[in-house]
């Protein structure tokens, strides 16, 4: 039986906006496929392996808390590192986003260090320029082209972006009034898409849980489930944002 | 003199004459004068009441508690809070000269609008309940709500009466150095556990940072907390509510015994908080005991309706409420419907996604039939239960007359859980839909 393992981490800090429900999501869809799914969360001070994981997921927190886990987040550089060179799949939301990057600037100019792996920067902005509402976006990822929803709610700007996860159809993305959202490569998605991310989008879920077993077991097709609900849910948003 | 007031006053006469209320008046009030608020002569007892959860219950059993002991009350009983809502309650309340004409004022305010206007209404005490995730699009940050309710409590000098068993709204007593401070707590009862799932706030100590130690936790981060470095959290409450009865709906206080009003712990805490006021204000407790076991609670707070079965309509509007909804639903055992109303207009905030942080599993129960999915986001509430492996028991009726409509039809008993805008329309329903 092939199995899948998730590290998800500061589980207890990071989960502004109902992120969890993204772990839910990906549990559920894998052990529809008859593959095992376990979860181990990790917060502050504990200790786990990025490398032995198929998937790291980091989602978004309050600024407060984002202070709290960053030195300890910073101190895994090494072993995140690692990770990511052995194919690690990465989903990452709002804060988690950001700290993967150069930097965030705060609104008083104060810079803490991202883990610097990527040449995005964020910095913070005013009060009216938050991004904040519904967001459909064009995805475009490991060759697949379609539509997504989501809530954003940042402050923070991100810029030089180098592959953006899509082109915003309505919302704002990375910058205030911005045309594209969030960041993906070839085993890193990052977004601040809310919402949370994988109920509404299964096609996003399905690409996630590919890229996790890709490491362990290559290419793997994975059956069709009746995705009756999450459609229409996705329908009802991007009807009421006018996006086709 | 008060030609403006004269006008608000008029238009608000004309509106109750043709059966509306509402904030109208208010809104007029304050367009043609920004300081609108600020104009009027408040009398010596002005209490405010704020926090996220239980503000409008609370408010209402203050204000019956000073009623039944003689005094006359001004108070918002609808729940209008904001700004718009302050204005309209307190033109309809005054002469026209701006005179307050009432011993006492009892207000629920926004925790939003309460930065704005606490200096405006001259409180002589606040009241502050609890502080949870809610809104977060409206709202902002929780963190941000307590920082700018600690920066106008700074230089109170009233009374100032909080949740002794919220590390969130303890905070506070920190840095009011002039006010007076009266802590109400709720001591381990049969509902108090070790460890919970529920609470994602107050984890750690707002003195020095370090993880807070739990005691016992009652319901979502309240309960008793002290932190092992400074002590922060070893309080003396004034009220202490020393043991809760569930079986009898009763509760003990300083020697004697009080009905719980609704018996839950939420609700035992709402009842010491009104306690903690009856004291600072030196009132006998006894009327507001006359309050707890005879006052009907507002509308769309355990309100029944007839329908072929009874039908128990709540307001549900994060995850904390709506955790305490579904404990109560499930502890009753019969076989019953359930209908969740999810809208996501202004009010109810746009962002949906607390249901996720909310713990819809509590539905599953074989006592659980059906659950209907109803309102702007009837789907994302019914994949929200899918993902709890209820699937099989969902049905999607987006119209709200419609649902009301299957769940008379299905002659059982039934729940429904609305979102704010969705709370007053559908208890129209209901009241028409009984009536058939």
């Amino acid at each position: 039986m092939k199995e899948l393992n998730i590290l998800w981490m500061y589980h207890d800090l990071m989960d502004l906006y109902g992120d969890k429900g993204n772990i839910q999501v990906l549990k559920t869809r894998t052990e529809r496929r008859g593959i095992r799914c376990s979860v181990t969360a990790c917060t502050i001070g504990e200790p786990a392996d990025a490398t032995d994981y198929d998937l790291f997921f980091l989602g978004g927190g309050a600024d407060h808390e984002q202070t709290l886990i960053y030195e300890d987040l910073l101190s895994r550089r090494g072993n995140i590192a690692q990770a990511l060179a052995e194919g690690t799949a990465f989903l990452l939301i709002c804060g988690g986003y950001q700290l993967f990057g150069q930097y965030y600037k705060d609104q008083d100019g104060k810079v803490i260090d991202g883990l610097g792996f990527f040449d995005y920067y964020t910095e913070a902005t005013t009060r009216d320029h938050r991004c904040i509402g519904n967001i459909a976006v064009q995805v475009h990822m490991d060759g697949c082209t379609f539509n997504a929803v989501g809530f954003e709610n940042h402050g923070g700007q991100t810029k030089n972006v180098s592959s953006p996860l899509g082109k915003v159809l309505k919302g704002h993305g990375n910058t205030y009034n911005g045309g594209f959202e969030g960041f993906v490569n070839d085993t890193v998605l990052a977004t601040y898409m809310h919402g949370p991310l994988l109920p509404k989008n299964p096609q996003i879920a399905d690409l996630v849980i590919k890229r996790a077993l890709k490491k362990r077991y290559g290419e793997t097709e994975l059956e069709a489930l009746d995705d009756t609900l999450e459609n229409k849910a996705r329908e009802v948003m991007l009807k009421r944002l006018r996006v086709q | 003199m008060g030609i403006r007031l004269q006008i608000v006053k008029t238009v608000q006469k004309i509106l109750q004459r043709s059966g509306r209320g509402g904030s109208f008046p208010g809104q007029l009030g304050l367009l043609m004068d920004r300081n609108f608020i600020s104009r009027f002569k408040m009398p010596a007892t002005v209490i405010l009441v704020t926090g996220t959860n239980g503000k409008t219950t609370t408010s209402n059993l203050i204000a019956e508690s000073l009623r039944q002991s003689g005094m006359t009350v001004l108070n918002n009983h609808r729940g209008d809070n904001l700004n718009v809502g302050i204005a309209s309650l307190l033109a309809g309340g005054s002469d026209g000269s701006y005179n307050i004409q009432a011993d006492a004022c009892v207000i629920e305010v926004d925790e939003l609008t309460l930065y704005r206007q606490f200096k405006n209404l001259h409180p002589s005490a606040l009241v502050v309940n609890n502080f949870f995730r809610d809104q977060l699009d409206r709202a902002g940050e929780m963190e941000t709500i307590i920082r700018k309710i600690i920066e106008v409590t700074e230089d109170f000098e009233g009374d100032l009466i909080l949740n002794g068993d919220d590390p969130n709204v303890l905070r506070i007593a920190d840095h009011a150095k002039k006010a007076r401070i009266h802590l109400y707590s709720v001591g381990e009862n049969a509902v108090s556990r070790e460890h919970t799932d529920e609470a994602s706030e107050g984890k750690f100590c707002p003195r020095c940072g370090r993880p807070l130690q739990y005691r016992y936790y009652q319901y979502s981060h309240i309960g008793r907390f002290e932190c092992p470095e400074d002590h922060f959290g070893a309080i003396e409450p004034e009220i202490l509510v020393d043991s809760v009865d569930y079986t009898t709906g009763t509760f003990t206080c300083g020697g004697r015994r009080f009905h719980s009003f609704v018996n839950a712990i939420y609700m035992i805490y709402n009842c010491a908080a009104v306690l903690t006021v009856m004291k600072a204000l030196g009132l006998d407790p006894e009327a507001a005991d006359r309050v707890f076991s005879d006052y009907v609670l507002n509308e769309g707070r355990h309100e029944c309706f007839e329908l072929s079965k009874p039908c128990e309509i709540n307001l549900i509007k994060n995850p904390t409420g709506a955790n305490e909804v579904m404990k109560d639903i499930m502890s009753r055992p019969e076989d019953k419907n359930i209908c969740i109303l999810l809208n996501d207009n202004d009010q109810d905030g746009h962002d949906v996604s607390w249901i996720w942080d909310a713990h819809f599993e509590r539905l599953d129960s074989p006592a659980t039939k059906t659950i209907i999915c109803s309102g702007t986001r009837a789907y994302d509430m019914a994949l929200r239960l899918k993902y709890e492996g209820l699937e099989d028991r969902i049905k999607v009726i987006e119209d709200a007359a419609e649902a009301v409509k299957w769940l008379d039809e299905a002659d059982m008993n039934s729940f429904v859980m609305a979102t704010y805008t969705a709370l007053h329309s559908t208890r129209a329903i209901l009241r028409r839909q009984a009536a058939k």
